[in-house]
Protein backbone atom coordinates (compact mmCIF):
# COMPACT_ATOMS: atom_id res chain seq x y z
CA UNK A 1 0.00 0.00 0.00
CA UNK A 2 1.90 3.08 -0.83
CA UNK A 3 1.37 6.17 1.16
CA UNK A 4 -0.92 8.20 -1.24
CA UNK A 5 -3.25 5.15 -0.84
CA UNK A 6 -2.92 5.03 2.89
CA UNK A 7 -3.99 8.57 3.63
CA UNK A 8 -6.94 8.43 0.77
CA UNK A 9 -8.66 5.51 1.82
CA UNK A 10 -7.72 5.61 5.83
CA UNK A 11 -6.52 8.86 6.64
CA UNK A 12 -8.62 10.90 5.53
CA UNK A 13 -12.13 9.16 5.97
CA UNK A 14 -10.42 8.95 9.54
CA UNK A 15 -10.39 12.75 9.65
CA UNK A 16 -13.63 13.17 7.91
CA UNK A 17 -15.81 10.79 10.74
CA UNK A 18 -13.79 13.25 13.23
CA UNK A 19 -15.03 16.30 11.60
CA UNK A 20 -18.52 14.49 10.90
CA UNK A 21 -18.34 14.03 15.44
CA UNK A 22 -17.33 18.01 15.58
CA UNK A 23 -20.60 18.99 13.33
CA UNK A 24 -22.60 16.51 15.44
CA UNK A 25 -21.43 19.21 18.58
CA UNK A 26 -21.77 22.25 16.66
CA UNK A 27 -25.42 21.74 15.94
CA UNK A 28 -26.35 20.43 19.18
CA UNK A 29 -24.59 23.16 21.22
CA UNK A 30 -25.68 23.71 23.94
CA UNK A 31 -24.43 27.04 24.09
CA UNK A 32 -22.90 29.33 22.07
CA UNK A 33 -19.15 28.87 22.78
CA UNK A 34 -20.17 24.79 22.42
CA UNK A 35 -20.28 25.85 18.81
CA UNK A 36 -17.50 27.97 18.81
CA UNK A 37 -14.95 25.47 20.28
CA UNK A 38 -16.65 22.73 17.79
CA UNK A 39 -15.97 25.46 14.91
CA UNK A 40 -12.59 25.45 16.07
CA UNK A 41 -12.28 22.05 15.96
CA UNK A 42 -13.65 21.97 12.36
CA UNK A 43 -10.99 24.49 11.49
CA UNK A 44 -8.04 22.58 12.86
CA UNK A 45 -9.47 19.15 11.28
CA UNK A 46 -9.66 21.29 7.76
CA UNK A 47 -6.34 21.77 8.11
CA UNK A 48 -4.72 18.40 8.83
CA UNK A 49 -7.12 17.25 6.09
CA UNK A 50 -5.51 19.81 3.85
CA UNK A 51 -2.08 18.85 5.11
CA UNK A 52 -2.03 15.18 4.09
CA UNK A 53 -4.16 15.89 0.99
CA UNK A 54 -0.86 17.84 -0.26
CA UNK A 55 0.64 14.38 0.65
CA UNK A 56 -1.08 12.20 -1.07
CA UNK A 57 -1.28 14.21 -4.08
CA UNK A 58 2.05 15.69 -3.98
CA UNK A 59 0.74 19.04 -4.32
CA UNK A 60 2.99 20.90 -1.94
CA UNK A 61 1.85 24.30 -2.63
CA UNK A 62 -1.43 23.00 -1.05
CA UNK A 63 0.79 23.82 2.37
CA UNK A 64 -0.04 27.58 2.21
CA UNK A 65 -4.16 26.77 1.88
CA UNK A 66 -3.65 25.28 5.43
CA UNK A 67 -1.65 27.99 7.12
CA UNK A 68 -3.98 30.57 5.97
CA UNK A 69 -7.15 28.56 6.90
CA UNK A 70 -4.80 28.25 10.05
CA UNK A 71 -4.86 31.96 10.88
CA UNK A 72 -8.57 32.75 9.62
CA UNK A 73 -9.67 29.93 12.21
CA UNK A 74 -7.61 31.84 14.78
CA UNK A 75 -9.44 35.31 14.07
CA UNK A 76 -12.43 33.77 14.04
CA UNK A 77 -12.28 32.55 17.51
CA UNK A 78 -10.65 35.34 19.00
CA UNK A 79 -13.59 37.38 17.34
CA UNK A 80 -16.28 34.92 18.55
CA UNK A 81 -14.35 35.19 22.36
CA UNK A 82 -14.27 39.20 22.57
CA UNK A 83 -17.50 39.41 20.88
CA UNK A 84 -19.26 36.87 24.04
CA UNK A 85 -17.76 38.76 26.33
CA UNK A 86 -18.25 42.37 25.33
CA UNK A 87 -22.04 40.89 25.11
CA UNK A 88 -22.28 40.81 28.99
CA UNK A 89 -19.58 43.09 30.01
CA UNK A 90 -19.56 46.53 31.20
CA UNK B 1 12.10 5.59 4.43
CA UNK B 2 10.67 9.04 4.55
CA UNK B 3 7.73 7.75 3.54
CA UNK B 4 7.10 5.30 6.10
CA UNK B 5 7.96 7.99 9.05
CA UNK B 6 5.47 10.11 7.27
CA UNK B 7 2.79 7.42 6.72
CA UNK B 8 3.07 6.47 10.74
CA UNK B 9 2.77 10.53 11.21
CA UNK B 10 -0.22 10.68 9.52
CA UNK B 11 -1.59 8.03 11.16
CA UNK B 12 -0.91 9.34 14.40
CA UNK B 13 -2.53 12.93 13.29
CA UNK B 14 -5.83 11.03 12.22
CA UNK B 15 -5.45 8.68 15.50
CA UNK B 16 -5.35 12.44 17.72
CA UNK B 17 -8.46 13.54 15.14
CA UNK B 18 -10.29 10.96 16.30
CA UNK B 19 -9.74 11.25 19.61
CA UNK B 20 -10.40 14.84 19.84
CA UNK B 21 -13.80 14.52 18.04
CA UNK B 22 -15.21 11.95 20.06
CA UNK B 23 -13.62 14.36 23.27
CA UNK B 24 -15.69 16.98 22.09
CA UNK B 25 -18.42 14.35 21.39
CA UNK B 26 -18.78 12.80 24.63
CA UNK B 27 -17.39 14.97 27.36
CA UNK B 28 -20.02 16.59 29.88
CA UNK B 29 -19.51 20.29 29.56
CA UNK B 30 -17.99 22.78 27.81
CA UNK B 31 -14.09 22.96 29.65
CA UNK B 32 -13.67 19.44 29.30
CA UNK B 33 -14.79 19.46 25.94
CA UNK B 34 -12.12 22.32 25.53
CA UNK B 35 -9.33 20.30 26.84
CA UNK B 36 -10.11 17.41 24.83
CA UNK B 37 -9.53 19.21 21.45
CA UNK B 38 -7.50 21.91 21.71
CA UNK B 39 -4.52 19.24 23.33
CA UNK B 40 -5.46 16.13 21.22
CA UNK B 41 -6.10 18.80 17.89
CA UNK B 42 -3.01 20.56 17.86
CA UNK B 43 -0.99 17.55 18.28
CA UNK B 44 -2.67 15.75 15.95
CA UNK B 45 -2.26 19.08 13.51
CA UNK B 46 1.38 18.86 14.62
CA UNK B 47 2.44 15.62 13.87
CA UNK B 48 0.09 15.80 10.05
CA UNK B 49 2.39 18.95 9.39
CA UNK B 50 5.52 16.94 10.90
CA UNK B 51 4.95 14.32 7.89
CA UNK B 52 4.05 16.98 5.28
CA UNK B 53 7.45 18.24 5.95
CA UNK B 54 9.45 14.82 6.28
CA UNK B 55 7.90 13.59 3.06
CA UNK B 56 8.84 16.72 0.64
CA UNK B 57 12.21 16.88 2.44
CA UNK B 58 12.74 20.76 0.62
CA UNK B 59 14.09 23.27 2.96
CA UNK B 60 11.32 25.87 1.52
CA UNK B 61 8.46 23.55 2.12
CA UNK B 62 9.66 22.01 5.63
CA UNK B 63 10.55 25.36 6.51
CA UNK B 64 6.75 26.44 6.05
CA UNK B 65 5.27 23.49 7.29
CA UNK B 66 7.42 24.06 10.68
CA UNK B 67 5.99 27.61 10.98
CA UNK B 68 2.67 26.18 10.73
CA UNK B 69 3.31 24.45 13.18
CA UNK B 70 4.94 27.19 15.64
CA UNK B 71 1.50 29.22 14.80
CA UNK B 72 -0.87 26.53 15.73
CA UNK B 73 1.02 25.65 18.83
CA UNK B 74 1.20 29.29 19.98
CA UNK B 75 -2.35 30.31 18.63
CA UNK B 76 -4.62 27.46 20.06
CA UNK B 77 -4.16 28.08 23.59
CA UNK B 78 -4.74 31.32 23.21
CA UNK B 79 -7.59 31.04 21.14
CA UNK B 80 -8.87 28.41 24.03
CA UNK B 81 -7.95 30.77 26.98
CA UNK B 82 -10.10 33.20 25.47
CA UNK B 83 -12.83 30.98 24.67
CA UNK B 84 -12.48 30.00 28.06
CA UNK B 85 -13.10 33.13 30.03
CA UNK B 86 -15.79 34.42 28.15
CA UNK B 87 -17.44 31.13 28.60
CA UNK B 88 -16.87 31.33 32.55
CA UNK B 89 -18.12 35.34 32.38
CA UNK B 90 -21.30 34.26 30.47
CA UNK B 91 -22.01 31.97 32.77
CA UNK B 92 -21.70 28.43 30.54
CA UNK B 93 -22.38 26.07 33.24
CA UNK B 94 -19.72 23.67 34.94
CA UNK B 95 -20.96 20.27 34.81
CA UNK B 96 -22.91 18.14 37.78
CA UNK B 97 -20.28 16.52 39.41
CA UNK B 98 -17.88 19.30 39.60
CA UNK B 99 -16.44 19.39 43.13
CA UNK B 100 -14.75 22.37 43.32
CA UNK B 101 -14.67 25.93 41.47
CA UNK B 102 -11.56 28.03 42.93
CA UNK B 103 -12.03 30.55 40.39
CA UNK B 104 -15.69 30.85 42.02
CA UNK B 105 -15.90 34.46 43.77
CA UNK B 106 -12.03 35.65 42.55
CA UNK B 107 -13.50 37.13 39.75
CA UNK B 108 -15.31 40.77 39.94
CA UNK B 109 -18.09 39.96 37.20
CA UNK B 110 -18.54 43.81 36.10
CA UNK B 111 -14.81 44.56 35.22
CA UNK B 112 -13.33 41.12 34.19
CA UNK B 113 -10.47 41.19 36.67
CA UNK B 114 -8.94 38.87 38.66
CA UNK B 115 -8.27 39.28 42.15
CA UNK B 116 -7.68 37.18 45.33
CA UNK B 117 -10.85 38.30 47.71
CA UNK B 118 -10.54 35.00 49.74
CA UNK B 119 -9.54 36.21 53.10
CA UNK B 120 -5.89 37.04 51.93
CA UNK B 121 -4.99 38.92 55.60
CA UNK B 122 -5.93 35.21 57.38
CA UNK B 123 -3.68 33.58 54.81
CA UNK B 124 -1.27 35.89 55.59
CA UNK B 125 -0.70 35.10 59.10
CA UNK B 126 -1.05 31.30 59.16
CA UNK B 127 1.08 30.24 55.93
CA UNK B 128 -0.28 26.31 56.42
CA UNK B 129 -3.89 27.05 56.49
CA UNK B 130 -6.17 27.26 53.35
CA UNK B 131 -9.79 28.95 52.75
CA UNK B 132 -11.49 26.89 50.26
CA UNK B 133 -14.91 26.83 48.44
CA UNK B 134 -16.39 23.44 48.64
CA UNK B 135 -19.63 22.51 46.36
CA UNK B 136 -21.53 19.66 47.42
CA UNK B 137 -22.24 17.58 44.49
CA UNK B 138 -26.08 16.89 43.38
CA UNK B 139 -26.11 13.22 43.99
CA UNK B 140 -23.09 13.67 47.17
CA UNK B 141 -23.54 10.75 50.13
CA UNK B 142 -23.74 13.98 52.59
CA UNK B 143 -26.09 15.95 51.19
CA UNK B 144 -29.39 15.89 53.58
CA UNK B 145 -26.96 14.90 56.42
CA UNK B 146 -26.54 17.49 59.13
CA UNK B 147 -22.79 18.96 59.66
CA UNK B 148 -22.48 17.03 62.77
CA UNK B 149 -23.28 14.05 60.94
CA UNK B 150 -20.88 13.87 58.22
CA UNK B 151 -17.91 14.58 60.64
CA UNK B 152 -15.80 17.03 58.33
CA UNK B 153 -13.43 17.91 61.68
CA UNK B 154 -13.00 14.53 62.63
CA UNK B 155 -12.87 12.77 59.62
CA UNK B 156 -11.17 15.16 57.55
CA UNK B 157 -9.61 17.87 59.58
CA UNK B 158 -11.53 20.62 58.28
CA UNK B 159 -13.71 23.43 59.55
CA UNK B 160 -16.68 25.10 58.51
CA UNK B 161 -16.74 28.60 58.68
CA UNK B 162 -20.00 29.22 56.75
CA UNK B 163 -22.48 28.06 54.61
CA UNK B 164 -23.40 29.91 51.10
CA UNK B 165 -26.70 28.77 49.77
CA UNK B 166 -28.34 29.99 47.03
CA UNK B 167 -28.29 33.98 47.72
CA UNK B 168 -27.72 34.11 51.78
CA UNK B 169 -25.20 32.52 53.86
CA UNK B 170 -24.77 30.36 57.14
CA UNK B 171 -22.05 32.16 58.94
CA UNK B 172 -20.49 29.60 61.87
CA UNK B 173 -23.08 27.01 61.19
CA UNK B 174 -24.60 24.63 64.13
CA UNK B 175 -24.00 20.70 63.92
CA UNK B 176 -28.04 20.39 63.46
CA UNK B 177 -27.69 22.39 60.30
CA UNK B 178 -28.67 19.67 57.49
CA UNK B 179 -26.31 20.25 54.04
CA UNK B 180 -28.10 20.77 51.02
CA UNK B 181 -27.14 20.27 47.10
CA UNK B 182 -25.70 22.75 45.70
CA UNK B 183 -24.87 24.21 48.94
CA UNK B 184 -20.87 25.82 49.10
CA UNK B 185 -19.42 25.47 52.21
CA UNK B 186 -16.63 27.85 52.91
CA UNK B 187 -13.53 25.49 54.60
CA UNK B 188 -10.67 26.02 56.59
CA UNK B 189 -7.50 23.69 57.35
CA UNK B 190 -4.16 22.39 55.28
CA UNK B 191 -4.09 22.38 51.90
CA UNK B 192 -4.32 18.85 51.54
CA UNK B 193 -6.80 17.94 54.19
CA UNK B 194 -9.42 20.42 51.63
CA UNK B 195 -8.07 18.46 48.24
CA UNK B 196 -8.86 15.23 50.78
CA UNK B 197 -12.21 16.51 51.35
CA UNK B 198 -13.04 17.62 47.68
CA UNK B 199 -12.33 13.84 46.61
CA UNK B 200 -14.44 12.64 49.80
CA UNK B 201 -17.51 14.91 48.93
CA UNK B 202 -16.84 13.76 45.13
CA UNK B 203 -16.59 10.11 45.35
CA UNK B 204 -20.19 10.45 46.36
CA UNK B 205 -19.85 7.00 48.94
CA UNK B 206 -21.30 7.36 52.31
CA UNK B 207 -17.87 5.56 54.07
CA UNK B 208 -15.86 7.92 52.59
CA UNK B 209 -17.09 10.97 54.01
CA UNK B 210 -18.56 9.54 57.06
CA UNK B 211 -15.61 6.36 57.65
CA UNK B 212 -18.01 4.14 58.47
Amino acid sequence: MSLADLILYIVLPAMSLAMLLAFVRLVRGPTLPDRVVALDLIGTLGMGMIAVYAIARDLPVLLDVAIVLALLSFLGTIAFARYLERRVGP
Amino acid sequence: MREVVSGALVLIGALFALVASVGILRMPDLYTRMSATTKVATLGVGSTLLAVAIYFGELGIAARALAAIAFVFLTSPVAAHMIGRASYFIGVPLCRETALDELRGHYDLRTHELESVCFPELELQLPDLQVGRLRIPDRAAVAGMTLAETELRQRHGVTVLAICRGTYTIPNPDGDVRLLPGDELILIGPPERLDETAEALHKNDPTSITGE
